[in-house]
């Protein structure tokens, strides 16, 4: 790892860029996770008392907000340079938090539906703000070389968080310890925002050093935004969030699986689930660091299909007793192999120039776009009284035919670029 | 799940499947307290306590591989104990056969079983040369297999070899996602009862793998001895990582882990250099 080689070294400057980037990405993530999507859902149906139905629009609303602001969002970035000024990345970060402590402390007063839209609408505009510039930090923070091992750190350190803090997934106890934590980071966020420092100076020219700026897939040509090598993973990644999203909370609002699910009331289910979150997490950085990435995809899409099957398996013969931790255990380790793959992909297919676009249509598209209208979707087959067995056939089908998709995809581009005279592979 | 209960669950399906019993409503009961009171069909009672409560009846086939199975009830077809526990209490009543191959058993005198069967595998208590000769066997082989191997191909060996002394990270990471994954898949397999040749087969070459990977390690610790018969000192080495594995086992989890580890980075490496035919070589990345 670079990591090493600058402890070493004693370059701190590097060093504390690793620090503000995982601590950025990952109370970020934590948030999304837990107090957007599962509290959102919460305030709809439990607080207000809206029809799961109604709440999924809602969520298909905040979506398509989420996206549209952060596609605007992302070209403003690219175009006026400020994908590479970290001080003006700063100040929109410091904005994005401070909204985001006014909704979350808002939160728990929202009573009437009128007041739960404009909540969403504000809410998705920030989220699609914080999108680009968040996942751009890692051009001014992040080596090439480290950025699957770093990924992992953030993908694993969110997981564990979420499956160990004892708070329920509940809206008013979320809005009191989201409040306390964002305090402390706008503060952080204004200096910076106001004040140059020489090591933070340091920093923001570090995307122009060869190991930084330029991703990965990037190297020797650019990534362009209209291609399929840009498209191809947007695809794949929505897949994986669309099937995850879609399972996921059919999964946790049955009663005999919350006992083995991130909410289970034992907690060494928890921290069974937590320990193995960082594991899949780190396993998930090295295969990324070292393998090419559709391994990655084949691998998730192949756990997110055995996991299923295992459910669809557990449903049907199960006899109502309590699964055995096998079935969260590979949830588990899919949910943290994309996560990785989610946090190290977007900057690895983009330049300083383009990273703000591509962060932008990527985690709207896979990530936002495809989390909210499958959990919309989740919610109306929960609506309409379809049984769980077939809903997760449903979702198995999706991972299967993802997985089917995924080598046909590859060996058709590669037949594609031999077509055309290509030899390099 | 206990991984040492795999082979018996397997045994118990393929005696289930000999039997003709139907597997939708086979019941694998694999932990906690259980009362069964009305289970028709073919019952597997693996690291849990299955209670048949009196005046309550099940149909059997039961299959103990592990835990403890307690009748004081009816159990109306066979009772095959393959291991763990099993009490029949006052009352109780096994109406089948019940063949006792391994396990502890406390039967009432009270209890009724209408035709019991033991088959005796091995004896008790067995002499410590006895207690060895799978493992002196199993070394043996390894190290002669090693011994050929080094000396007609080596450049294999040198493959795996140099693939889990550079990469062994990436060779234990590809190692345990590859056992853990593929172990649960060939279970799976198992219970459709159709795929549990293919279940077999993949368990067998799984050990195979395995077993090569030894092999693979066991050429490294042999290049320490610098010697030109790399034949012999592949076999030394095979012999010297065995018996590693063995000792090390004593300390508790720390041992576990330290062989697992072993074991899963030479499964790893075998994989990731096609099983030697290549050498393997992460992707570059600008440093």
């Amino acid at each position: 790892m670079k990591l090493f080689e600058f402890v070493r070294k004693r370059q701190w400057v590097p060093i504390t860029g690793y620090l503000i980037y995982v601590s950025v990405l990952t109370a970020g993530y934590y948030y999304n996770l837990t107090f957007v999507q599962l509290g959102l859902t919460d305030l709809g149906t439990q607080e207000i008392g809206m029809p799961p139905g109604d709440v999924s629009i809602v969520m298909a609303i905040l979506a398509l907000l989420t996206l549209v602001a952060a596609v605007t969002s992302g070209v403003l970035m690219d175009r006026r340079g400020w994908s590479t000024d970290l001080y003006v990345k700063f100040r929109l970060l410091f904005l994005v938090v401070l909204v985001q402590l006014f909704l979350t402390v808002a939160a728990p007063h929202v009573s009437a539906i009128d007041q739960f839209v404009l909540w969403v609408i504000v809410c998705s505009v920030a989220l699609g703000v914080g999108i680009p510039v968040s996942f751009s930090f890692m051009l001014d923070f992040v080596p090439v070389r480290d950025r699957g091992y770093v990924a992992a750190i953030v993908a694993g350190l969110s997981f564990f968080m979420a499956a160990l803090y004892p708070i329920k997934w509940q809206i008013d106890e979320f809005s009191l310890v989201m409040s306390a934590m964002m305090v402390p980071a706008i503060l952080v966020l204004a200096v910076l925002s106001v004040k140059r420092f020489r090591f933070v100076d340091r920093l923001a020219s570090q995307h122009e050093r060869d190991a930084f700026g330029t991703g990965r897939f990037c190297r020797p040509i650019p990534v362009r935004t209209v291609s399929f090598a840009f498209w191809g993973p947007v695809l794949l990644m929505f897949g994986v969030f669309f099937i995850d999203s879609l399972g996921f909370l059919r999964i946790i609002e049955t009663p005999l699986y919350i006992y083995t699910s991130w909410q289970s009331p034992d907690p060494s289910v928890r921290l069974f689930i937590a320990v193995l979150h960082v594991v899949g997490a780190l396993a998930a950085g090295i295969i990324y660091t070292n393998f090419d990435r559709n391994w990655l995809f084949l691998w998730v899409f192949g756990l997110f299909a055995f996991t299923h099957l295992l459910y669809v398996f557990h449903v049907q013969f199960g006899a109502g007793d309590t699964p055995p931790l096998v079935l969260p255990m590979f949830y588990v380790l899919a949910v943290s192999f994309y996560t990785t793959l989610n946090f190290a992909l977007w900057p690895d297919l983009s330049t300083p120039e383009t990273i703000g676009m591509h962060s932008a249509l990527g985690v709207g598209i896979a990530g936002w776009l495809a989390t909210f209208s499958s959990t919309s979707l989740a919610l109306y087959s929960e609506a309409i009284g379809l049984s769980l067995a077939n809903h997760l056939m449903y979702v198995n089908a999706l991972a299967l035919l993802f997985v089917v998709a995924l080598p046909v995809l590859v060996y058709v581009h590669r037949m594609a670029e031999l077509a055309r005279g290509g030899t390099t592979p | 799940m206990n991984l040492e209960l795999i082979p018996l669950l397997i045994i118990a399906l393929l005696m289930i499947s000999a039997g003709g019993a139907d597997v939708e409503t086979t019941e694998f009961v694999i932990e906690g307290d259980h009362e069964m009171t009305e289970h028709r069909g073919a019952l597997i009672v693996g690291d849990a306590t299955v209670t048949v409560p009196a005046n309550e009846a099940v149909s059997g086939p039961v299959y103990v591989i592990g835990g403890e199975f307690r009748v004081q009830g009816t159990v109306e077809g066979d009772v095959t104990q393959l291991s763990g526990s099993l009490v029949v209490e006052d009352g109780g009543i096994i109406g089948g056969e019940l063949q006792h191959i391994g396990g502890s058993e406390v039967l009432s005198d009270e209890a009724v079983i209408t035709e019991r069967t033991t088959v005796t595998l091995e004896s008790n208590e067995p002499g410590p040369i006895a207690a060895y000769a799978p493992f002196v066997l199993t070394t043996l082989m390894l190290a002669l297999a090693g011994a050929g191997l080094s000396r007609k191909r080596n450049a294999l060996l040198d493959n795996i070899g140099a693939a889990t002394r550079e990469h062994p990270l990436i060779s234990l990471t590809v190692g345990a996602l590859l056992s853990v994954t593929f172990l649960s898949i060939f279970v799976f397999m198992a219970f459709t009862l159709i795929l549990l040749p293919v279940s077999i087969l993949g368990l067998l070459t799984g050990l195979l793998i395995i077993a090569y990977g030894i092999i693979a390690l066991g050429y490294l610790a042999g290049q320490q001895l610098n010697t030109s018969r790399v034949g012999l000192a592949t076999g030394l080495g095979v012999v010297a990582i065995m018996v590693l594995l063995q000792v090390i086992g004593v300390i508790p989890i720390l041992g576990d882990l330290i062989g697992g580890g072993l074991l899963l980075m030479g499964l790893g490496a075998v994989v990731l250099t096609y099983f030697g035919l290549q050498e393997f070589e992460p992707v570059s990345l600008p440093e």
